[in-house]
């Protein structure tokens, strides 16, 4: 097995008593940066996307640029958006095993078990979160609508971009949508998809600090070290099926565990 | 009517000047976005060329832009494109009527074939075989498809003409549909507004006289002249929109100061048209000049897509009429923390009545366990 270098390995961050779970190197780097530029991009839009919809900020100086500032950021957010889910839309078929695009649906008879595991944890029927390595599969499918909500803001974004600026790039691209679907039903679902995506954030950090208390595996620090800690039997179940699992687009498959760790 | 005048003669009969015709030469160049030279070229043509004959149809419609055409304070633009055709037919202002005057019509389009200009004024009812709007006895689809399709070229004067209008906002009983729709097929240029403003139609009809051809359309067959921008960036209160100064309630100090009226509704970030710069009323002013937002009545569907007219966004279907997007929105956020707070609760409700294991720790749970249901 291979062993990664990574100095944001969170070598302490195994509570009392956990140090029979293994750090396993999951999130790779473009998955992290992806993770955080969305959120540092989805926050910005938030705040932004609000004064542009109804400006609260109300400045009666004759200096005042506030809706061109805001709209600047907003804009530029924007594009950071786009270029964060390219990323990881990238990543789907060039990054690691828990990367790929199957992790997100109910593939293997495992993930099944998964599906129905993690609904039983969230109804208080189990008491203990089911063991993955990446993504759970409750939490895959949300992802899904979550990326299409995301893809929908950067695409809605983009028409109405489109219809200030006047680009004939994105006029090439987006300009067939328009004729279709009016721009303002557009500019109600880049309005409506804001909030579904602000209740996701609500329930996405619960979740993920929920499940960090309770099994005390570094579940939140993953997301910035890229380790997370499980089990011997979890690693070996999942590597038995991404063995299994036909042959990726690009790249080899990389799976790394290191079982020699300094605990 | 006298085909042999000349328009120079009969406007100076009119008491029209030349220097207010070489007045009106200039304002349709500088419409139609023309170097100033072109201004003897259109008065040149408007002077030599014969008279072409002009039919004007009105089917579902409320005579507005007939309206907007003919009613002016003084002799301007109207009276001179009134004068450099011949009008043969109009039914709100010819002084024919019945069989007479459904004879002048049909004498155009036999003698006149294939060289008369058509204005159409409203929609065209397409359901229950048009029984919704006849005149004479022939459905207003009828008289379209004739008419229109023997024509030199049509135009198609406000929003009705163009996508069904005020007709077809739903529920759109009569089946409404704008002229390209039900005439295909045809020589058409198309002036949406509620109602055009009729700079704009005699700018393309001196286009027409002037070269020959119909203006520059855009995708949805607009002339780009006067839809290629929006209006909001030819409006004069952007300044205001950009520094974000914004008017709250209507005659509050920012409406009494002119500041923009992004917050009453104004759909001039949605809507192209050359209101700002032409104008109306002698291009004196236009709606957000003189304080109230636009509607966007030149854009598709404006009932249907542009309403409310005093809100930013539409409601949304399916959740009654003053359910606004915002409210629909926040519901749902604060639902979602709702249930996440109930769901820690339950939580720590939970863990202090049933503990679980001991303490409830990772620890003395095996993968084993941890995976198999534990129903409580």
């Amino acid at each position: 097995m291979v062993s990664i270098v990574n100095p944001f390995v969170p070598r302490r961050h195994v509570a009392e008593g956990q140090e029979h779970l293994v750090p396993v190197y999951v999130w790779e780097l473009p998955v992290r940066l992806a993770h955080w530029g969305i959120v540092a991009a989805v926050t910005v839009l938030t705040w932004t996307g609000l004064y542009l919809n109804h400006p609260f900020l109300i400045f009666p100086h004759k200096t005042a640029w506030t809706m061109g500032t805001v709209r600047f950021i907003h804009e530029l957010a924007g594009f950071e958006l786009i270029g964060a889910l390219i990323v990881r839309f990238y990543w789907f078929f060039a990054g690691n095993h828990w990367a790929r695009w199957r992790q997100f649906l109910p593939l293997t008879r495992r993930r099944w078990e998964s599906l129905k595991a993690m609904v039983r944890y969230y109804t208080f029927q189990q008491r203990k979160p089911f063991e993955q390595i990446g993504h759970n599969t409750l939490a895959g499918l949300t992802y899904i609508i979550v990326y299409f909500m995301i893809a929908c803001e950067c695409v809605s974004g983009l028409v109405l971009f489109e219809a200030v600026e006047g680009s004939p790039v994105l006029k090439f691209f987006v300009g067939w949508i328009p004729p279709i679907i009016d721009i303002q039903w557009i500019r109600l679902v880049h309005f409506l998809f804001m909030f579904f995506l602000m209740a996701f954030f609500i329930h996405h950090v619960y979740s993920a600090v929920l499940v960090a208390i309770t099994e005390r595996n570094a579940e939140m620090e993953s997301v910035f070290s890229g380790y997370k800690f499980v089990t011997d039997e979890t690693i070996d179940e999942e590597l038995e099926i991404a063995a299994l699992e036909p042959r990726q687009l690009f790249g080899k498959r990389r799976i790394h565990r290191n079982r020699t760790w300094d605990r | 009517m006298a085909a042999e005048e000349s328009v120079l003669e009969t406007c100076k009969r009119r008491g029209i000047s030349r220097r207010r015709f070489m007045e009106f030469c200039g304002t349709m160049a500088a419409t139609l976005a023309l170097p100033k030279a072109y201004s003897q070229t259109i008065a040149e043509a408007l002077t030599q060329k014969r008279k072409p004959v002009l039919v004007w149809l009105e089917f579902q419609d409320c005579a507005g832009n007939t309206e907007s055409m003919i009613r002016t304070t003084h002799p301007t633009v109207e009276d001179i494109v009134l004068e450099t055709l011949s009008w043969e037919y109009h039914e709100t202002i010819m002084a024919g009527y019945g069989k007479h005057a459904e004879a002048a019509l049909e004498r155009v389009v036999r003698e006149e074939k294939g060289k008369y200009l058509v204005v159409v004024e409203g929609s065209i009812p397409t359901a229950d075989d048009g029984v919704y709007c006849t005149i004479g006895g022939r459905t207003a689809m009828d008289i379209a498809s004739k008419v229109c399709r023997g024509a030199a070229a049509t135009i198609a004067v406000g929003a009705c003409a163009w996508d069904g209008g005020l007709p077809k906002a739903g529920p759109n009983p009569t089946g409404a549909a704008g002229l390209h729709e039900a005439v295909p097929g045809i020589n058409i240029v198309n002036l949406p507004g509620c109602p055009h403003n009729s700079v704009n139609t005699a700018a393309v009809l001196v286009h027409y006289l002037t070269f020959g051809v119909l203006p520059a359309l855009d995708g949805e067959g607009r002339p780009l002249f006067a839809y290629g921008q929006l209006i909001h960036d030819q409006c004069e209160r952007r300044a205001h929109y950009d520094a974000g100064r914004y008017v709250q309630a209507w005659g509050d100090e920012g409406h009494r100061k002119g500041w923009c009226l992004y917050k009453m509704g104004c759909k001039g970030p949605e809507a192209n048209y050359n209101c700002p710069t032409v104008r109306w009323n002698g291009a004196t002013s236009w709606p957000v000049k003189s304080g109230h937002g636009c509607i966007a009545c030149a854009s598709p569907r404006f009932w249907d897509t542009k309403s409310p007219f005093y809100e930013r966004l539409p409601h949304p279907a399916g959740f009654g009429v003053d359910v606004t997007a915002g409210q629909i929105g926040w519901t749902v956020v604060a639902g979602v923390a709702a249930a996440t707070a109930a769901h820690a609760v339950g939580h720590v409700v939970r863990d202090h009545f049933h503990p679980g294991n001991g303490d409830g720790s990772a620890l003395e749970t095996t993968l084993a366990e941890k995976q198999t249901t534990e129903v409580r």
